[in-house]
């Protein structure tokens, strides 16, 4: 008994690891689009200040600007992604 | 002046004629004629050029009008000047500026004309066109000097030989030219008998034949000979009188014929002889003739005939004859006669010797003499022969008779011999034909004898054969009787023996059927040590070492190894989750298809936030829900599972398409995987179960 409890508890780890389970494939692309979306705006929030410090005299909308690219670019890519996935389930089925 | 009028006449002259041809000589005249009025108007020129006013007039009329007067010479010549004026007239005018150029060119009048305009010309004319004149001038000279030159080469020739030749070989035209020149010259000078000659001579230029007489002639006596015939009695008779040498010259051309005849054909026989000596008789006669003939009339006239007659009776006949003829008999006497031939032949040589000397008076009675000689060797030699011929017929024929006797005697002993021969040889067949009938007989006994011990030989082992097959056919029947009685008593025993294996093999089989019986419940305990094992775990354990267990106790069952094999490894190497299990996972998985369950095909992110959003407002279904979508389905499953029925649960989950299936997948496998292993234990449990009872049932039956 002893051997066979040895094996089980490194093997199923590294499965873990390198491939979710099914049904969370969902939610890892969820985590994946949102934390996208929270670094793409960062960014975008980002290059907007930057922009609004050096070239629009502290104003507020380059760094709304900003945000909206970077979320749109989040957005966008989730939306591939997911799509990307339906179609290869389509193709499977 | 005349003679440059007569040279202007041949230059004139000429040229009608070589337009003409020779038929139309009269116009040529007509034409001389017109040229001996221009002559005239040349001669009547000269006082015209000294008088000025003539130069002046520019018509022609005028120049008619001082001419009539002159005419005087002829009357063709007034014809003649009505036609030349009109030639005459274009000189006057073209050169008015020169008074003496009409005097210098009456006779090559066309040529001088050109040249006094150039000067008039050129000064006006640019300078072009003085190019173009000055081109034609040097063409115009250039002619014109060559004309002169082939002129003077032609009137040159006409004087003197050498240049003549030169002339006619290299320059072209030249020789016609010449010619041309010649022939007019020729009909000039002999006007009546040109148009004669030319015809002529075109004609003969082809018929030219030399006459017959004409030339040197091959013959020597032909000359003569006709001289003899053609000449008159009285001429002849000059020329016979004047010797007899005529005839002596006719007959050693004769005799020398002969000779030369006589010579060629030495080995053939007399009448080849006698060929030649016939013409050299009729020539003889024919010159002979001649002077015969002649003689005939003038032998009373005077001497000279006396040569002749003397001739014909005395010596030369009759010893030119008698040798010619008497050696023919002589000849054909003695044909066969070699050393007469040889004589005759050195007579006839000696006669001809005799006869060129003139001789013959001398020695033809010697020579006659010698002819009856020869004769007389001839006859002598013809006796001879006979005598001997007789001497040798009777010779012949005695030895002919001998030859006979000798003949006879030597086929009558050939034919003894012959005979003996025969009796011997016969006697020899006989005794050989004896000796041979002897040995073929015994060699035909020899084979009767051998044939018939072969024959019983055959005999023999035929006999001996069927004494075989009998004794063989007899040990066969006494085998069989003996089989026949020994099968039946063993056919028995060996009943016995099959009854007793028989009885072993089935305590063997009871033996069998308590091993496989034995088996069949160790596979039976191993099954369930499986089935504990699965169902003891709590969470999920492989169970390689049962399966392991199974199979070695299996061995070699198909069915037990078939269902082994249908096993996922990953099952037993990492074991099955628990019911239990399932069905925690089946909540944790339907809460996720649930949120998908609104998904539209091709879902992006909006569709995904509003799936979810609105997958919480749906109402919760319960029991076995009738319906294909996502949310009944998961319910059916739901209570599928709450009862234990894994099966159904899994087909309907299997039911699902798209995110759904996606997301329920690896719970599917999950469910597969214990429903493979269940199955596959049940499969061993029952083939267990059924191998027990098999061999229990065999064992009874």
């Amino acid at each position: 008994m002893a051997e066979t409890t040895a094996p089980q508890p490194t093997l199923p780890p590294a499965r873990q690891v390198s491939r979710p389970v099914s049904e969370a494939l969902l939610n890892e692309k969820w985590d994946h689009c949102l934390s996208n979306l929270l670094i793409k705006s960062s960014l975008g929030l980002g290059f907007g200040v930057v922009f609004s410090v050096l070239l629009f005299k502290r104003r507020a909308w380059p760094a709304f600007v900003g945000v909206g690219f970077g979320a749109g670019r989040a957005y966008e890519e989730c939306n591939s992604s997911l799509k990307d996935a339906a179609k290869e389930i389509r193709k499977h089925a | 002046m005349l003679r440059t009028s007569l040279q202007s006449v041949r230059a004139l002259g000429s040229r009608p004629v070589t337009a003409a041809a020779g038929r139309q000589w009269q116009a040529a005249v007509v034409r001389r004629a017109a040229v001996s009025g221009q002559r005239y108007y040349a001669d009547d020129k000269k006082p015209a050029a000294n008088g000025p006013p003539k130069i002046v007039l520019p018509a022609s009329e005028t120049l008619t009008a001082p001419s009539t007067p002159t005419p005087a010479l002829g009357a063709a010549q007034t014809v003649a000047d009505s036609t030349i004026s009109p030639e005459n007239a274009p000189l006057a005018p073209s050169a008015p500026g020169t008074p003496v150029a009409p005097l210098n060119a009456p006779a090559a009048s066309t040529a001088t004309p050109p040249p006094p305009p150039p000067p008039t010309s050129l000064p006006p004319r640019p300078r072009k066109k003085g190019f173009f004149r000055r081109l034609r001038n040097y063409f115009l000279t250039l002619a014109l000097l060559s004309a002169l030159g082939f002129g003077g080469g032609v009137w040159y020739s006409r004087v003197n030989d050498n240049f003549h030749d030169f002339f006619t070989e290299y320059v072209p035209y030249g020789e016609q030219a010449v010619l041309y020149m010649e022939e007019m010259d020729f009909r000039k000078r002999f006007p009546n008998v040109a148009n004669r000659v030319t015809g002529r001579q075109r004609d003969s230029g082809e018929q030219v034949n030399i006459p017959a007489q004409s030339g040197a002639s091959w013959r020597v006596a032909d000359g003569a000979d006709i001289s003899g015939r053609q000449s008159s009695g009285i001429s002849k008779k000059v020329a016979a009188i004047k010797d007899a040498v005529l005839p002596e010259k006719a007959v050693p051309v004769v005799i020398e014929a002969k000779k030369e005849t006589a010579v060629l054909p030495k080995t053939e026989a007399k009448p080849v002889v006698k060929e030649p000596e016939k013409p050299v008789a009729a020539p003889a006669p024919a010159v002979a003739d001649a002077p015969a003939a002649v003689a005939a009339p003038v032998v009373d006239v005077t001497k000279p005939p006396k040569t002749k007659p003397f001739k014909v009776p005395e010596v030369d006949e009759p010893s030119r004859w008698p040798p010619a003829s008497p050696i023919d008999p002589l000849a054909i006497k003695d044909a066969n006669e070699p050393v007469v031939q040889d004589l005759v032949r050195m007579l006839n040589d000696i006669i001809t010797v005799v006869n060129h000397d003139g001789a013959s008076e001398k020695y033809a009675g010697a020579i006659w003499k010698a002819k009856n000689e020869l004769d007389k060797v001839g006859s002598k030699i013809r006796d001879i022969k006979a005598g001997i011929e007789k001497n040798a017929a009777k010779e012949v024929k005695a030895r002919v008779d001998d030859f006979d006797k000798a003949a006879n005697e030597l086929v009558s002993r050939i034919e003894s011999a012959m005979s003996a021969q025969e009796t011997q040889w016969r006697h020899e067949f006989e005794s050989e034909m004896l000796r041979i009938k002897a040995s073929y007989d015994d060699k035909v006994k020899l084979i009767q004898e051998r044939e018939r011990q072969i024959a019983e030989e055959k005999l023999n082992n035929r006999l001996l054969e069927q004494a075989v097959e009998l004794q063989r056919q007899f040990a066969q029947g006494i085998k069989q009787h003996v089989e026949q009685e020994r099968d039946g008593r063993l056919g028995k025993l060996e009943d016995l023996s099959t009854a007793v294996a028989e009885l072993d093999r089935l305590t063997t089989g009871w033996n069998d059927v308590v091993d496989t019986n034995l088996r069949t419940q160790q596979l039976h305990v191993a099954v369930d040590a499986v089935r504990a094992s699965l169902e003891d775990a709590t969470h999920p354990r492989p169970f390689i070492k049962e399966l392991v267990a199974l199979k070695e106790i299996a061995s070699d069952d198909p069915v037990v190894d078939a269902a082994i094999a249908s096993i996922n490894p990953s099952a037993y190497q990492r074991g099955i989750s628990t019911p239990a299990e399932l069905v925690d996972r089946f909540r944790r998985v339907a809460t996720e298809v649930r949120k998908a369950s609104l998904l539209p095909e091709d879902a992006g992110v909006a569709s995904h936030a509003s799936s979810y959003v609105l997958s919480k407002l749906l109402f919760k279904k319960q029991g076995l829900a009738a319906g294909d979508d996502v949310e009944s389905i998961l319910t059916r499953t739901h209570t599928f599972l709450e009862e234990g029925d894994l099966d159904n649960a899994a087909r309907e989950m299997n039911g699902l398409g798209g995110w759904a299936k996606t997301l329920s997948r690896d719970w599917l496998g999950e469910v597969r995987k214990v429903l493979e292993v269940q199955q596959a234990l049940e499969v061993c449990f029952t083939s267990s179960l059924f191998a027990g009872y098999l061999v229990t049932f065999c064992s009874f039956c």
